[in-house]
């Protein structure tokens, strides 16, 4: 009752200031929100328009609608089935092996303090090559008769010609691209803890072990989550990798490829628009689970300040 | 966040400060260990890369084996890379639209985050969630439409096919989700008070904006800029897609028009150099930069 | 809000699935067809006039993959200068046949005429026939029919029709080890044993379009086929088929062939033929100058053209390269007269002599400049006159596919040759039920 009779006092002064503050965030938001209209909703909203029709390989010009048939289609496409396997067997195995390892990377560059400059900078090297690149060179290097693992292992495994070293190949040339990556932002995550924290764990006999559990895991969950949800993102929609290494095949065919080769190689537009769709919503799938079950921090961001 | 006695805060110097008295507290002394974990790090990021540079250095049959120091270095690839007209062109296209696309990152980002950070507006969550869905566009999806709409532009405007800016427009729009949600973060960092004390002194929002916030978010901007830089520096699908001369290539697509002297021949010693070549300024902006990078991803990871 | 929001989605999705449940419109014609066969899919189509050619003037552009050897370049200059006032610009697309390919579809769907002339592989015709975009040649091709090598100019014949000029042809030829064969083999089969005795023999085993080539090479000495005459149903499971799949797939479980040929693509063939690692290698003709400058194999070997498949005959499969005319070209008479210059026989027979490019005019091949730069020129014509093409048909993409994704897995040993072609059979037929 007596909040109402304040908030009646001054209601003109904070309605006007609401307005001129909506008013700045419209005009502050809105370059973003043309770019992405234009660059990023055009082209989704015209996949989906090309996959609700079907588009004739054999006859020039011809089109027919085909509502969902598509999408029923590719659900009972043991290749596509077999594509989403890859994708996320790739995803899981990737993003796991580079946060174990970028995590061990960042504890230890987190303790040697001398030279730390320079270590940050070398551990940025993988990042900075060009994915294809990086692709040719984990080939040149797993070659059959030429690469040096075999001349190292002394085997003549056939690498990218059977499942699942192909797939294997490709786990070991992103994890080495991206756990440096992961390795930064955990460092950085890594040096906010304060040190008295430790100091007085290890005062009260806590284990290494014990410390890590207990300290550094929860209080590194934050920047954890930032760098999991856009490194399990961009794993899911692989594309770069498989088609130097294979052209996905042998096991390493994800769902990026198999859209492209559709809709470029094979010239099936309505398919091929249906299988872009389709990656897209399995992506918005586990970007909405990881927010919700794990967090994430985009309430967080929302929430005012 | 905390706030000192005198109200304000410096986001870089909380690092500084708890990285100075760790020293303090553990010493001089790192366990042996931890050197050799070190040692294995760089083994791992600079192994590959010293066979990319290795094969660089070697030319005819020598590419053919499998040698791991090159049995007859040779300067010749770097050499014909230089002299290829269309390398260097691409090199400039690259600078260029890597710079502009960094810079307007930078502007348009950081307005949209200002904007999420500070300022009362509804359906905050479902925009920012509009942004970040971005991130989950396969690419393979707007090659094809873009092309389409910049070869055929409506309303009479100029086609941007094969232009620099028609590669800007897509690279801006895929950069701003990461430049965009670092910036949040990190502008949320900063106290309110500043703010609050330049608006009572006066000043419009945006001034307060401009004038307070901008300086001392420098950390978050270096981060969200260095990143955007290296994906527009090696943005390799819509490059290749969107452009179709040296007039507008990037060096992505320029690599993939090396040759050797047969349309099978894959010329790896040139590749080598050129990939060599172009890692060398992403090396040299982190260098410089790294120091401002740790503190701004810092800033992300507390308030998150 | 939010809520508001997603009932809008919903609305919208539900009237989607409405109108898809009323049913659909027309229903395409379908059927594939062998090249020469008419089947009305290219009806309509606009041909280029000879006589368009006189006077013909201004500016065109031709779109090719990256010229590598330089001859296409050479030929530009050349007719520029010859012809004032008729300019012919090149603008280059990557080395890869596939981004080639993919860069070119891109622009005809975008109805662009960014390319009035294109340099297309041989098993593209169809494909780009049927969609429209390409000029009917026929008129002019029928001036000089009798120029060209037959079955170069079946790989521009799609719906009765012709669509292109040929302008570079290639066949694959067999190099071997001179100081390890005594004897060149008179079969495949003899061939394996003396690889197996030997260093083995290397090709094209990657899944990609060169396991198509090496295939079939085998399969049609073998007797076998693709598809059906009318191109509607698949005939890959046979007989003769099985019988060359399971030969190349024996070969390289018993060593004649290194397990690494599953990964290998014309390069990687090349380099450990050129490191000396293997007694044969099966290639195209533009490794014969490069292993002339390789240290362990120069002057150490020769080549012959394929030899017979016991039980069968002997094969080859047609490569190269053919010059088409967009549909979109603002200027298709520009094009079409540089197209003449570019395939006469003295610009033909010019890019032999120097540039050791395999002629599709048969006069070429008894040019004495021609005969002194190529020694094997006249293998290579045997081998580009009884090679046959791959199928023709819209869907050939989708086809080779099917047979270098299973060719390789039998190969590789993850299925038996007869489940690799029994897959192949249902994927080919299910590609040639595409709309």
């Amino acid at each position: 009752m007596e909040a109402a009779s304040i908030k009646a006092g001054t209601p003109t002064r904070r309605r006007s200031r609401d307005l001129s503050e909506r008013r700045l965030a419209a005009y502050m938001v809105s370059p973003s929100l043309l770019l992405i209209a234009l660059v990023a909703a055009y082209p989704i909203i015209y996949a989906v328009w090309l996959s609700l029709h079907e588009y004739s390989v054999r006859v020039a010009g011809l089109s027919r609608w085909a509502g969902f048939r598509n999408y029923s289609n590719i659900l009972q496409d043991a290749e596509f089935w077999a594509a989403v396997k890859n994708t996320f067997i790739f995803t899981a195995a990737s993003v796991t092996l580079e946060t174990v390892i970028g995590m061990a990377m960042a504890l230890a560059m987190h303790t040697a303090f001398r030279g730390q400059g320079l270590l940050r900078t070398v551990v940025l090297v993988p990042w900075a090559v060009l994915t294809v690149v990086t692709a040719m060179m984990w080939r040149t290097i797993f070659d059959p008769t030429l690469g040096v693992v075999n001349a190292v292992l002394g085997t003549d495994i056939v690498w990218l010609g059977e499942s699942p070293h192909a797939m294997i190949v490709m786990i070991i040339a992103d994890v080495w691209k991206t756990a440096p990556f992961m390795a930064l932002l955990l460092l950085a995550g890594l040096q906010v803890i304060p040190g008295e924290i430790y100091e007085a764990a290890k005062v009260d006999g806590a284990t290494m072990w014990q410390r890590f559990q207990k300290i550094t895991l929860p209080l590194l969950m934050p920047a954890l989550l930032v760098a999991l949800i856009f490194r399990t993102l961009d794993a899911l929609r692989i594309f770069d990798l498989p088609f130097v290494l294979t052209k996905g095949a042998h096991g390493t065919n994800t769902l990026s490829l198999e859209a492209y080769q559709t809709f470029t190689a094979n010239n099936i537009i309505g398919a091929g628009a249906a299988l872009a769709v389709i990656t897209f919503i399995i992506v918005m799938i586990v970007s909405f689970l990881y927010i919700r079950f794990v967090g994430g921090n985009i309430r967080g961001l929302a929430e005012e300040s | 966040m905390a706030t000192t006695a005198t109200g304000v805060t410096e986001p870089g110097t909380a690092v500084e400060a708890t990285t100075r008295k760790r020293k303090a507290a553990t010493g001089p002394k790192t366990p042996w260990w931890v050197w050799l974990a070190v040692a294995a790090i760089v083994v791992f990021c600079l192994a590959p890369f010293y066979w990319l540079i290795n094969v660089s250095l070697k030319t005819g049959p020598d590419l053919s084996g499998s040698a791991v120091v090159p049995p007859n270095p040779t300067l010749d690839n770097y050499e014909s890379i230089f002299k290829n007209d269309d390398f260097v062109k691409a090199l400039g296209n690259s600078a260029i639209v890597s710079l502009s696309v960094t810079v307007l990152a930078l502007l348009v980002g950081s307005f949209c985050a200002y904007a999420l950070a500070r300022l009362k507006f509804p359906a905050k969550f479902w925009l920012l969630a509009l942004i970040l869905s971005i991130t989950t566009f396969p690419p393979i999806a707007i090659a094809t439409p873009i092309f389409r709409l910049w070869s055929d532009m409506p309303f009479g405007l100029p086609d941007l096919f094969n232009t620099k800016i028609g590669l800007i427009i897509p690279y801006l729009t895929f950069a701003l989700p990461l430049a965009i949600y670092i910036l949040v973060s990190f502008f949320k960092e900063i106290p309110k008070d500043l703010e609050e004390a330049a608006l009572v002194d006066g000043a419009t929002r945006f001034q307060a904006f401009r004038k307070v916030v901008i300086p001392l978010a420098a950390p978050g901007l270096a981060t969200a800029g260095i990143l955007t830089f290296i994906f527009a520096w090696n943005e390799f699908l819509l490059a290749v897609t969107l452009t179709s001369t040296p007039k507008a290539r990037t060096v992505p697509a320029a690599i993939a028009f090396f040759t050797g002297s047969t349309e099978f021949e894959e010329p790896l010693g040139t590749i080598s150099a050129a990939s060599v070549v172009i890692s060398v300024p992403l090396i040299f902006l982190v260098l410089f930069f790294q120091k401002r990078i740790v503190a701004g991803l810092t800033a992300g990871a507390v308030k998150g | 809000m939010s809520k508001r929001l997603v009932f809008l989605l919903c609305a919208a999705l539900a009237c989607a699935v409405l109108v898809a449940a009323c049913g659909d419109d027309d229903d395409g014609g379908g059927g594939g067809s062998a090249g020469t066969e008419e089947t009305g899919a290219t009806e309509g189509v606009q041909a280029v006039d000879p006589k368009s050619m006189d006077g013909a003037k201004g500016e065109v552009t031709y779109c090719s993959g990256k010229d590598t050897s330089g001859d296409l370049k050479e030929t530009i200059e050349e007719f520029n200068k010859a012809n004032p006032g008729l300019t012919v610009k090149l603008v280059e697309f990557p080395e890869d046949a596939q981004q080639q390919h993919d860069q070119f579809v891109q622009r005809q769907k975008a109805k662009s005429g960014d390319c009035d002339g294109f340099e297309e592989d041989v098993v593209w015709t169809a494909e780009f026939a049927s969609q429209k975009w390409l000029m009917d040649m026929t008129p002019y091709i029928e001036t000089r029919k009798d120029d060209f090598i037959a079955s170069t100019l079946e790989t521009v014949t799609f719906d009765g029709k012709n669509f292109g000029a040929p302008r570079v042809s290639d066949a694959g030829i067999m190099y071997y080890r001179t100081d390890q064969v005594k004897e060149f083999p008179g079969t495949w089969q003899e061939l394996y044993q003396q690889a197996a005795d030997n260093d083995g023999i290397v090709y094209q085993g990657s899944a990609y379009e060169g396991l198509t080539v090496d295939y079939l090479e085998l399969a049609f000495a073998a007797g076998g086929s693709v598809i059906s005459e009318d191109g509607t149903k698949s005939t890959i499971d046979s007989p003769e088929n099985l019988k060359a799949l399971k030969f190349m797939a024996d070969g390289v479980k018993s060593g004649a062939a290194p397990k690494a040929v599953t990964t290998m693509t014309e390069e990687p063939a090349r380099r450990a033929w050129e490191a000396g690692k293997a007694t044969f290698m099966r290639n195209w003709s533009y490794c014969y100058a490069l292993s002339q400058e390789a240290p362990k194999v120069k002057g150490k070997f020769d080549v012959a053209p394929y030899p017979e498949f016991e039980g069968g005959g002997k094969a080859a499969v047609l490569g190269g390269h053919n010059m088409v005319i967009s549909v979109y070209s603002k200027n298709p008479g520009g094009m079409l007269k540089f197209i003449d210059y570019a395939t006469s026989t003295e610009r033909i027979s010019k890019n032999a002599a120097k540039y050791s490019k395999t002629p599709t005019i048969g006069a070429s091949y008894d040019d004495a400049a021609v005969k002194k730069a190529m020694p094997f020129a006249d293998a290579l014509r045997q081998g580009v006159e009884n090679a046959k093409s791959r199928p023709v048909s819209p869907v050939y993409p989708q086809i080779s596919e099917a047979i270098f994704k299973n060719v390789n897995a039998a190969l590789s040993g993850s299925m038996s040759p007869e489940e690799a072609l029994k897959k192949a059979d249902s994927d080919i037929n299910e590609a040639l039920q595409t709309f």
